[in-house]
Order: structure tokens, then C-alpha cells, then sequence
């Protein structure tokens, strides 16, 4: 046996555990800060309930324009985005992204057909859905692997595309109508 | 009544967490009671572990002034991110890797490197205590006299048994910048104990 495996054999016995001269809780107790969760945990509640009030808040303004507007404009299903999925870095799906992005594009084109009141309606919705969007990334980037947080924001985007979807549909119906 | 006085005079913390009682509670336990801002069982958590954080940090600073600040700065930074710990792993596996980036980050703020022929002079003259006897004291003083990349990797690889991809990987090096700095401090060190006369 050489010299440098006699080294690696007696690095192998070196002690693993060694008491400090000196306490060093005293210390530590002293920086302590209450846990971050409980911190944020306000703020998560605060983000779930703009969901909530959001889900409820576009439900209201979906079934108050389909009140408004013929029997003919038949009501969706609730669209289901199997592709939406988080990505490495909480990156949306592509099938989910694309289908974001075309609805964003015609967005502003479509609120022009709708009255000023539904208009209104839904540009309130999508703010407070952007805000919370916002919020939660925020929250994600300090604690990417929480997993309430993920559902949360899928939950969010999901609310945020239907809304955009319900607007797509009801100004489609609306040129059909006129047309006719 | 004298037993509704005593009781009157029992702290919560007695109740919760008895000091005997530390050595019996698991590991799961004091970590899910430390999540819900339980001092006491993150203490008992720190009583179960410092030894082997502040080993880590001794071994990788060589300092026993820099390992005590990196022990405290470690067990403060697990506190506040042990929501993040799902006991995957053993605690003190996950604290080692902590520990680990206690000690570069601390490494890197204080530009250690360019202090570094101060720092040896001082360890130089009180070697910090490892219980290590005989041999084994040489060479853990020779170990605290490497450069800081070879003695970061011996120290994880061959005192503690991290495989190279898992040193490499805790202090985000490369696998083969691992074997090389193992290779050079194995060489360094036979010269510093040939030279000083404890080997043959």
C-alpha cells in the first residue's frame, strides 16, 4: 500500500462529529425569525380568495351576458387544457401558451363588440387575474417547489383562459347573430 | 391544590418538549413541530446535529472562528427554509449540503482567498481541537493546511464518503475537477507528512 492510500484509509477514521468549543444556540436563538410560512401564509389566503372571488366574479358577468343575449348562444363546457402543464421552470405548456396567446391577441377586438358594462365586467376580471398571476409567480420565485403555489397559479391561468375563451365565444355569437 | 400549582408553574415548553424527552421524540417530529414555529424542537434538532455541521465546517474552514459563524449561519438558514425540507433525506444530510453552501458563500463574501496567509499563520499556531489522536491529528492538520478547492473536495469525498458526483455537485463543480483536486490533495498531503516526518 502506498503512502496516499494510507492518506485516504486514515481520512476515512478522521472524526465526524465534533462538539463545538462553545454553545452557539444562543446565538442562532437570537436570529430566529418567525417561519417565513407563516409570514406569507396571509398573502396565499389573500391570493386563493382572489381566485375564489374571481371564479365567482366571472361566473356572475358569464351568466349576466347570457342573460342578455339570445337562447341561441349555447353554453360552453368548461374548457379543460389536458396540455397545461408546469415546465422546468413553472413554464406553461405549449398547448396552453399557444391557446393564451391567440386569445390575448383578439381580446381587444372582441371587448369592442361588447357593451361598455360587459366590457368593464370583464377587464375587472382579468386584472384581478393578472394581479394574482403576478402575486403567485412572485411567491414561486422565492419557493419554486411549493406545491399548493403551483396549483394555485394553474388554477389562476386556467381562470384567466376561460374568461378569455367565455369572451371569445359570446363576440362569436354576436357576428353570427348580426350577420344573420 | 398542590397539584394545580405545580401545573400553574409548568412552562408550555415542558410540556411540549421535555429536555429528556428529545432523545426519544424522531426526527420527522421535531422537524414537523419546528415548521410550526417550534423553537424548542428546531433546538432539539440542533443538539442532535451541530456536531457533525460543525465537524463539516471545521474540516472546510479550518478555522474554529469560521466554522462557528457558518455553523450558526447554516442552522439559521435551515430554519428558514425548512419548509422546503420534506425529509427526502436524513436531516443532516440535508443540513451537510446547507452547511456546505454556508461555507463557500461565507468563503466567497469575505474573499477569503485573498486573506488566506493570515487566516493559516492563525490556525497555524492553535490548531483547532478535533478529538482526533496521534496520526490522525497530523493529518487533520495538514488537511486544514490545503488550498481551499483541494481541501473542500478531500473533506467531502474522503472524510465524509460523498461520492464525486455528490461533492461535485454540492460545491457546484465539475465531476472531474472532483477526482483532480482529490488527486492533488492526496499528493499534498503525502509531501506535507513526508516532510514533517510523520510518514516513511
Amino acid at each position: 500500500m502506498n503512502n496516499q492510500d494510507d492518506i485516504m484509509r486514515d481520512a476515512a477514521r478522521l472524526s465526524q462529529r465534533i462538539q463545538p468549543e462553545r454553545d452557539l444556540w444562543p446565538d442562532i436563538e437570537q436570529s430566529l425569525e418567525p417561519q417565513r410560512r407563516r409570514n406569507w401564509t396571509p398573502m396565499l389566503a389573500q391570493a386563493a380568495s382572489v381566485v375564489l372571488l374571481v371564479a365567482a366574479s366571472s361566473a356572475v358577468t358569464y351568466f349576466a351576458v347570457r342573460d342578455d343575449t339570445p337562447a341561441s348562444i349555447a353554453v360552453q363546457p368548461e374548457y379543460v387544457f389536458d396540455q397545461a402543464a408546469f415546465g422546468a421552470n413553472h413554464n406553461l405548456g405549449p398547448g396552453f401558451t399557444d391557446a393564451r396567446s391567440g386569445l390575448a391577441s383578439k381580446l381587444d377586438t372582441q371587448l369592442e363588440k361588447l357593451s361598455p358594462e360587459q366590457r368593464a365586467d370583464v377587464e375587472e376580471n382579468l386584472m384581478m387575474i393578472r394581479n394574482a398571476i403576478d402575486q403567485i409567480n412572485a411567491e414561486l420565485a422565492e419557493d419554486p417547489d411549493n406545491a399548493y403555489l403551483q396549483t394555485l397559479l394553474l388554477k389562476t391561468y386556467r381562470e384567466e383562459l376561460a374568461v378569455m375563451r367565455k369572451v371569445s365565444d359570446l363576440t362569436q355569437n354576436v357576428m353570427s347573430r348580426n350577420d344573420i | 391544590m398542590a397539584a394545580l400549582s405545580a401545573l400553574a408553574n409548568t412552562h408550555y415548553s415542558d410540556v411540549v418538549m421535555p429536555a429528556t424527552e428529545h432523545k426519544q421524540v424522531d426526527e420527522a417530529t421535531l422537524v414537523k413541530r419546528s415548521k410550526k414555529n417550534d423553537q424548542r424542537a428546531f433546538e432539539a434538532l440542533y443538539r442532535a446535529n451541530v456536531g457533525k455541521v460543525y465537524a463539516l465546517c471545521l474540516r472546510m474552514t479550518g478555522s474554529v472562528a469560521e466554522a462557528e459563524d457558518c455553523v450558526q449561519e447554516a442552522f439559521i438558514q435551515a430554519w428558514n427554509q425548512l419548509s422546503k425540507f420534506r425529509g427526502d433525506s436524513a436531516f443532516a444530510t440535508w443540513m451537510h449540503r446547507i452547511a456546505v453552501n454556508a461555507v463557500l458563500g461565507r468563503m466567497r463574501k469575505s474573499k477569503r482567498e485573498q486573506n488566506r496567509l493570515e487566516v493559516v499563520a492563525d490556525r497555524t499556531e492553535v490548531p483547532p481541537l478535533t478529538g482526533d489522536e496521534g496520526a490522525l491529528r497530523d493529518l487533520s492538520q495538514a488537511i486544514d493546511r490545503l488550498p481551499d478547492g483541494a481541501r473542500h473536495v478531500f473533506v467531502l469525498h474522503a472524510v465524509y464518503g460523498y461520492s464525486h458526483d455528490e461533492a461535485a455537485n454540492m460545491l457546484g463543480i465539475a465531476t472531474g475537477t472532483s477526482k483532480a483536486q482529490v488527486h492533488r490533495a492526496r499528493r499534498l498531503l503525502a509531501q506535507q507528512l513526508k516532510q514533517e516526518g510523520f510518514t516513511e
